[in-house]
């Protein structure tokens, strides 16, 4: 048990030593952006895929947005990915398609497996050109961002792109401005620092791009994957092609409003994240490749951070034991450390990121609701651990592993 | 007991005041202010700074009719000073070297302006613009040609919609655009530079700078090629002829007179000999040397440091690019067509 216990504490320590030399980075190392600069170029052709299930609430706005982004004349198509609607966004996709006659082509799709990547998966037959967008449709892009992610892929050595996410609906309640803060973390400071340091940015499935050419080399779209994002970024890693995050391409998004929303979210993203860690895990941290020995510890890590809710908890449960059975006095004073180091340390760490993300935003007032994140985490920690259980679970049932579209809360125009 | 509780409760409570009070009041809980209406245009404060000043459009124009100079405040309360006619240094309302000029001026004509005048307020130019020696000017609208003297300083932007050109030893901080073209000569620091054609130091007689490059026909990263991974140091031996995306994991060297049909990324240095040719892009993670008389089509960036070395063509006149580093140094004799962009510091050097 105890031993258990050490090695627990061994990898919190090391997602800790992670969270805060990805912050002191942003703080004070070399920053790379080096592809933002790209502003006059002979534009390649783009397709622009617009995943919408039932988005009646949002797809019109972001097909406005995109019908007004500045980029050459007849260079970019918007194929609006309508996976099985039984809404109003067939008409609504419809009516752009009138509208805007040659700029968008429909993919209404009205049968076969459900799911994001199955549908992107289905729409690749209608896509001829070497660089691909991807956008949610409750996503509200700029009119300079469809040039910012597609100026990366000059770069012969990128197969993927990334840009970042901001909330839009920030002040609705208090998990929006909880998820705010997390997102805020998540990229301007863990994102950019793994670009920095030349790590795995990983591929988020919206505002983001991906090369031709690299997807028909890696396979396609995964469709038995719930996370299509996660498995796209290790299967290019796998391949030799880099995933690149663009810290200043920035667009919105709609985060959940209702704690049941984002239980949901979480629980699939877990679900689909620890999927991608059974299968590339291995392979990514032994196999041979051409990944760099960074990359693979990095990867591995990645991997492991929602496997990390329920190891979380098993040392909770482990240190409590060991402390009141009294195994030995140096083990109690350890499992007393382990959850000093828990409770102090690795929270910190976390709190740390977020509070440097949001100083780097120039947000700094909204830094004073971080104490509240305590209960995000605490929601999160128990969702990621049922998600792992009922996986866990559906292995050994042989269920099959479902997609579950999130909740918009937008109102329809 | 009761009291210890509560006092322990309150004291527990006491750190989460201000999360609370944010809570309640949301007085930072906007969205993140993300610049959705334009995309970073390198013209964006010219043309804010002309509509700004289209209030003085009638004044102008009666200025010029009767050479005459006026004076007032635009809505916002700042100084102008309309000028009718200052096609001489000497016609300029202050011409004492060292004088600091504090207001706005809008000339409807040419404007020629002597030497050693700070301008701490923008510059309009109906006509050309000419500026003596040893200038400071905080910004520069020229509906035509603009002419900088020797040593001149600019600190926000300059756009011509004729030609700029800039002597020996400028500091040009902040935007510096033309619809037309842009000389620089030797010594002059630079930032961000657009136009459709960019040249430092001489152009070579005989250059005909609407002459294609070799492979003017292909886009970088549209069209799908054959990629080459080198997971060490790479050499593409002189004369060579690749066709193909060459990336390599260490450094990067071209022979001089290679042809790369394809683009071209190095994660370490990268050196270019004389008289290479890409039809792509050129990508290094670190520090990048361009040789003599190369030919590039596609964007090109360093990560840390650029020079370009004399008679070299980024670009075309029909597909201009972007060059891109912190530090860029760039001979007399190079030719860029569009944006050339130093994060930090850009150097016209002596060959």
């Amino acid at each position: 048990m105890i031993y258990v216990l050490y090695f627990i504490v061994f990898v919190i320590c090391v997602y800790t030593a992670r969270h805060y030399w990805f912050t002191l980075n942003r703080l004070f190392g070399f920053q790379r952006h080096p592809y933002i600069d790209i502003d006059t170029a002979s534009w390649p052709l783009v397709t622009v895929l617009v995943a919408a299930h039932n988005e009646e609430k949002v797809i019109s706005n972001i097909l406005s947005a995109l019908m007004t982004v500045k980029y050459p004349e007849g260079r970019m198509l918007v194929i609006p990915v309508n996976d099985r609607s039984t809404d109003g966004t067939r008409a609504i996709i419809d009516d752009f398609v009138e509208r805007f006659p040659g700029r968008i082509q429909p993919f209404h799709r009205a049968g076969g497996k459900g799911g994001k990547a199955a549908a992107l998966k289905d729409a690749m037959e209608l896509v001829t050109t070497e660089v691909i967008l991807i956008f949610d449709a409750d996503y509200i892009p700029g009119a300079g961002l469809i040039k910012q992610l597609v100026a990366p892929f000059f770069d012969p050595e990128v197969g993927g792109v990334m840009g970042r996410v901001v909330p839009l609906n920030v002040g609705t309640n208090l998990l929006t401005r909880l998820l705010d803060l997390e997102r805020t973390g998540g990229y301007q400071v863990d994102q950019q620092a793994r670009m920095n340091l030349r790590l795995v940015p990983q591929h988020g499935g919206t505002v983001a791009g991906v090369r031709l050419s690299a997807l028909r080399e890696i396979g396609g779209w995964n469709d038995q994957s719930l996370t299509e994002d996660t498995d796209l970024t290790y299967r290019l890693l796998l391949h030799g092609w880099k995933t690149v995050y663009q810290n200043r391409s920035e667009c919105y998004e709609e985060v959940p409003e209702t704690w049941a929303v984002r239980i949901k979210q979480i629980m699939r993203w877990a679900k689909g994240h620890n999927q991608a860690m059974v299968t590339y895990g291995l392979r990514l941290l032994l196999g041979k490749h051409r990944a760099t020995l960074r990359e693979r510890i990095d990867g591995v890590l990645l991997l492991g951070v929602y496997a990390m809710a329920p190891v979380t908890l098993l040392g909770w449960a482990l240190a409590l034991a060991v402390f009141f059975r009294g195994v030995a006095p140096l083990h109690g004073v350890i499992a007393l450390f382990s959850l000093t180091a828990y409770a102090a340390l690795g929270n910190l760490a976390a709190f740390f990121e977020i509070a440097a993300a949001a100083r780097l935003d120039g947000t700094r007032r909204r830094i004073s609701l971080l104490p509240f994140l305590i209960l995000g985490f605490a929601v999160s920690i128990f969702s990621v651990s049922r998600a792992a259980l009922s996986q866990v679970s559906d292995l050994v049932t042989g269920a099959e592993l479902h997609w579950d579209k999130t909740e918009r809360f937008r109102k329809v125009l | 007991m009761a009291a210890l509780i509560l006092f322990v409760s309150l004291m527990l409570m006491l750190p989460l005041v201000p999360a609370f009070v944010e809570l309640r009041r949301k007085s930072d809980a906007s969205p993140l202010n993300v610049v959705q209406q334009h995309a970073g245009e390198i013209r964006h404060f010219a043309n804010s700074f002309r509509t700004y000043i289209q209030i003085l459009e009638p004044t102008l124009r009666q200025c010029v009719a009767s050479g005459a100079t006026a004076s007032g405040m635009l809505n916002d309360g700042v100084e102008y000073l309309a000028l009718g006619r200052c096609d001489d240094s000497q016609t300029f309302p202050i011409v004492q070297p060292g004088a600091t000029c504090s207001v706005t001026i809008a000339a409807g004509s040419d404007l020629i302006v002597p030497r050693k005048i700070t301008f701490l307020r923008d510059v309009y130019a109906g006509g050309q613009f000419s500026g003596g020696d040893n200038n400071s000017y905080r910004a520069i609208l020229g509906e035509k040609d603009i002419h900088l003297g020797r040593s001149s300083r600019v600190t926000r932007w300059v756009h011509a919609v004729g030609e700029f050109s800039a002597e020996h030893d400028c500091e040009l901080s902040g935007r510096i655009s033309s619809d037309s073209r842009i000389r620089l000569q030797g010594a002059c620091n630079f930032l961000r530079l657009n136009a459709p054609q960019i040249d430092t130091g001489h152009v070579m007689p005989g250059e005909d700078s609407t002459r294609p490059n070799s492979e003017d026909d292909t886009n970088a990263g549209s069209g799908v090629v054959q990629r080459f991974l080198y997971d060490g140091d790479f050499e593409v031996h002189a004369g060579e002829v690749v066709t193909g995306n060459i990336v390599a994991r260490g450094k990067l060297h071209i022979g001089a007179g290679a042809r790369i049909c394809g683009s071209v990324k190095s994660v370490s240095d990268m050196v270019l000999g004389t008289g290479v040719s890409l039809q792509g892009s050129l990508i290094s993670g670190k520090k990048m040397l361009i040789g003599p008389d190369c030919a590039v089509n596609g964007p090109i960036i360093a990560e840390r440091a650029l020079r370009i070395s004399a008679g070299t063509r980024c670009g075309s006149l029909q597909h201009p690019t972007t060059v891109s580093a912190p530090r860029i140094e760039v001979e007399d004799g190079v030719t860029v067509f569009g944006t050339l962009w130093a994060r930090e510091h850009g150097e016209v050097v002596a060959n």
